[in-house]
């Protein structure tokens, strides 16, 4: 296991308000990295800093490396950086206006594929790798907003699948779904992962202990604490940790 | 840190789990204790007495464990709370184990009835190896009650000193065996009690260890096999790791 | 009076109050609109005869006018529209900076500018060029001139409810989409657009029905014709220049004729309308 994106020293601003400071930590390759903490700890933006999404808010500024394969993306295009780091969102958000099979061919469409062979290809393949498939084979052509929570987000799964990233960064991606939905996801990030390098924040602590291999701690802004994802949960090296993933905390 | 929240669910379960833990531990000692007391003075009352704590023991274990299974798939508990939870639910075994010692002694006291212990040399042996264990279950005790890990660190080395002092009445035993001083029904009951005070301060030992897990986490190594597989050239089977 | 002291009974009376009152005021706010209509059918449907809808205003026709009409609204959005979905665009994916607040204060005063200044503004913006050599000085009353007065009153209509409209489209949208690693430009283009083409549709008809009712800049930019649409640097009729004529003519005939106009003008609008909306729910996706 190596890391396949190393994050060094990074800082984030939203205009004179530092969100997060002098963060440093590594995502291992073909695994799963969970990043935890109150609401406003800054993990959002962590995760928004290592796909370049933090700068497309007004205002907003980072300071510091993020290596991927031991490159900084920040001396890259960030479009060619987005398109190797992929990202799931909170809320299911499917293009409204598109079918079920243009949600997916989205990203290599609006990159300019043209070839039908391939799009097709690319759409069976993700829905397959999503997990979504079976489910919506039949109605590709009806619009993603047609579908449920859970087979939404499953959609946007696919959809940032399509584009074949190596590291797929999700934020929050159960936190709008129901336990059954949440489970579907759980176990496609437990796919998932032989293939790619997850990163997921989650609210939900015993979503991190579920899925992730790695768990990091963060508050106001700072990482608090990184570890086996066992460790964490067992024996947490800081009192403050301990006292949030407890729940006796505020 | 901000305003801590409280978890009072969680907490009401845990204060409750700790209560009946200590009650638990306080019976099994009990029946040891009254075990010892029976049997060093040959007194059949108090070895009766041992029996109904011993249901008890075991009665008051099954409702810890229920209890236990109910806080782990109610509150799904981390880090301190997790590991206190799963060590009670361990302890609780070797508290049972303990207290089942202390019912063996009772029974062993009852049938000494027809022969009963009349070497003092014998009763000062008895004596001293129930001070020792009972006095490693009073510290493994005292360490979960205090959830202190300190006391315990050192649980292993004395329970060396048990080991051998159960050594020595083994030998002594089967020497006078042997001779004749001492007859084989006896004797036999003699090594009995002699290996139950040995496994009933091994319980104690596991205590300390799973304490030491419960305070810190940290996995004491519970055998130094190495140096065990010296002193005790293969006469014990607990070796296993 | 026990009910008054019941809870219950009172809530139910305030209930069927309140909606009485909402129901009140959605009367009173279409009753005016019913007038109009009622009005300018009553009067105007006598006046639509065949010659009346086919022959030019030198004959007593209006057929001139409505073609100018659509002339002027079909070149007035080939201009207003790329610019003020464009200066929309501008507004709601980059203006989040002084530039941007500059430039809504000026759209915002100009969509207030009274349309007769507007007039005044296009007539002698002409005539200066005209001064200077651009064009030669007829120019000044023509479709031209008038295609740029009525789009300086479209152009802010459009570029502020283009503005609200892609406002309307959740951020989470252009962060899927950028996420892909689509450029900033062909998102919006591709993805922001189309998920608010229906509000986009609004807009652009608020503002086509907005300039297809102007008269003032109109008289003092296309002035009248009585004959078809003639060139770009002619004069040309129009309906609500014509519904002015025909309003202020002492003829009686022609006041009648005013009614007439004044109903193909709202029915014009009308059609307009549904056709669009029309136009935008094929274009949905099946759900």
């Amino acid at each position: 296991m190596s890391a396949k994106v190393h994050v060094d020293k990074i800082s984030a601003w939203y205009g004179p308000k530092l969100a997060i400071q002098d963060i440093s930590l590594d995502f291992e390759e073909h695994s799963v990295s969970g990043i935890i903490g109150p609401s406003g700890c800054g993990k959002s933006t962590l995760i928004r800093c290592l796909n370049r999404m933090h700068e497309t808010i007004p205002k907003a500024r980072v300071e510091g490396q993020v290596l991927l394969d031991g490159q900084d993306i920040y001396g890259q295009p960030a479009v060619s950086v987005r398109r190797r780091i992929g990202m799931v969102f909170q809320k299911p958000n499917p293009f409204p206006t598109m079918s079920i099979y243009d949600n997916v061919a989205a990203g290599l469409r609006l990159n300019g594929v043209r070839e039908r062979k391939k799009l097709d290809q690319a759409v069976l393949e993700s829905l397959k790798q999503a997990a979504l498939w079976d489910e919506v084979k039949d109605s590709l052509d009806k619009s993603g907003a047609s579908l449920s929570g859970g087979q939404q987000q499953r959609l946007c799964i696919a959809r940032a699948l399509a584009v074949k990233p190596e590291v797929l960064l999700m934020d929050e991606p159960c936190s709008a779904l129901d336990p059954i939905a949440t489970a579907k996801i759980e176990d496609l990030i437990f796919d998932l992962k032989k293939d790619y390098t997850l990163v997921i924040v989650t609210h939900n602590m015993q979503q991190a202990a579920r899925v992730a291999e790695t768990t990091a701690f963060m508050y106001l802004g700072k990482l608090i604490e990184v570890g086996r994802t066992r460790e964490l949960f067992e024996r947490p090296g800081e009192t403050l940790t301990e006292s949030y993933i407890t729940g006796r905390f505020g | 840190m901000p305003q801590a929240a409280e978890r009072k669910a969680l907490a009401t379960g845990l204060q409750k789990l700790n209560e009946n833990m200590l009650t638990l531990a306080e019976l099994s000692e009990l029946a040891v204790r009254k075990a010892v007391d029976g049997l060093t003075r040959f007194d059949l009352e108090t070895a009766n007495e041992v029996f109904t704590l011993d249901q008890e023991v075991y009665g008051l274990q099954l409702e810890i464990e229920r209890n236990c299974i109910d806080l782990l798939a109610l509150h799904a508990p981390v880090a301190r709370d997790l590991r206190t939870i799963t060590t009670s639910l361990k302890i609780t075994t070797d508290l049972d184990r303990i207290g089942r010692y202390g019912k063996d002694l009772a029974e062993l006291t009852l049938q000494f009835r027809d022969k009963p212990v009349v070497d003092r040399g014998d009763v000062a042996r008895i004596r001293e190896m129930a001070d020792r264990t009972i006095s490693m279950v009073d510290t493994a005790i005292d360490a979960f009650v205090r959830r202190n890990a300190e006391t315990v660190r050192n649980m292993i080395e004395v329970d060396d000193a048990v080991d051998q002092l159960h050594d020595e009445n083994f030998r002594d035993l089967v020497r006078r065996m042997s001779e004749g001083q001492l007859s084989i029904e006896t004797g036999a009951r003699y090594l009995l009690v002699n290996r139950y005070f040995e496994r009933i301060a091994d319980h104690a030992v596991n205590i300390g260890l799973r304490v030491v897990y419960m305070v810190t986490g940290d996995w004491l190594p519970r055998i130094r096999a190495a140096d065990r597989a010296k002193r005790h050239d293969g006469t014990k089977e607990k070796g296993a790791t | 009076m026990r009910f008054l002291f019941d809870r219950d009974t009172r809530r139910r009376w305030f209930d069927v109050i309140m909606s009485g009152a909402t129901l009140l005021c959605v009367a009173l706010a279409l009753l005016p609109l019913g007038s109009i209509l009622f009005e300018a059918l009553v009067r105007g449907a006598p006046a639509l005869t065949p010659t009346f809808l086919t022959q030019s205003s030198l004959m007593g026709g209006i057929a001139n006018a409505i073609q100018g009409t659509v002339v002027l609204i079909g070149l007035t959005a080939l201009v207003a529209l790329p610019v003020g979905i464009l200066t929309g665009i501008y507004l709601s994916e980059y203006g989040k900076n002084r530039l941007g607040g500059i430039v809504r204060l000026f759209v915002d005063v100009m969509t207030q500018t009274p349309s007769i200044v507007v007039g005044i503004f296009a007539y002698s913006f002409i005539f200066e060029l005209s001064l200077l050599g651009f064009f030669p000085p007829p120019l000044v009353f023509s479709v031209i001139s008038a295609v740029i007065a009525l789009a300086t009153i479209m152009i802010p209509i459009v570029a502020r409810t283009s503005e609200e409209a892609l406002r309307l489209v959740p951020t989470s949208a252009r962060e899927a989409a950028l996420a892909l690693g689509i450029p900033r430009y062909r998102a919006i283009l591709r993805v922001v657009l189309p998920s608010c083409a229906s509000a986009l549709v609004t807009g652009a008809l608020l503002g086509i029905a907005r300039v297809g009712g102007e008269t003032a800049p109109l008289i003092m930019t296309a002035a009248w014709n009585n004959d078809f649409f003639n060139g770009l640097n002619q004069p040309i009729a129009a309906l609500p220049t014509q519904v002015y004529r025909f309003a202020v003519s002492p003829s009686l005939a022609e006041n009648r004729a005013a009614w007439g106009a004044s109903l193909i003008l709202v029915l014009l609008m009308l059609s307009i309308s549904i056709a669009s909306r029309a136009v935008i729910r094929m274009r949905a996706v099946r759900r």
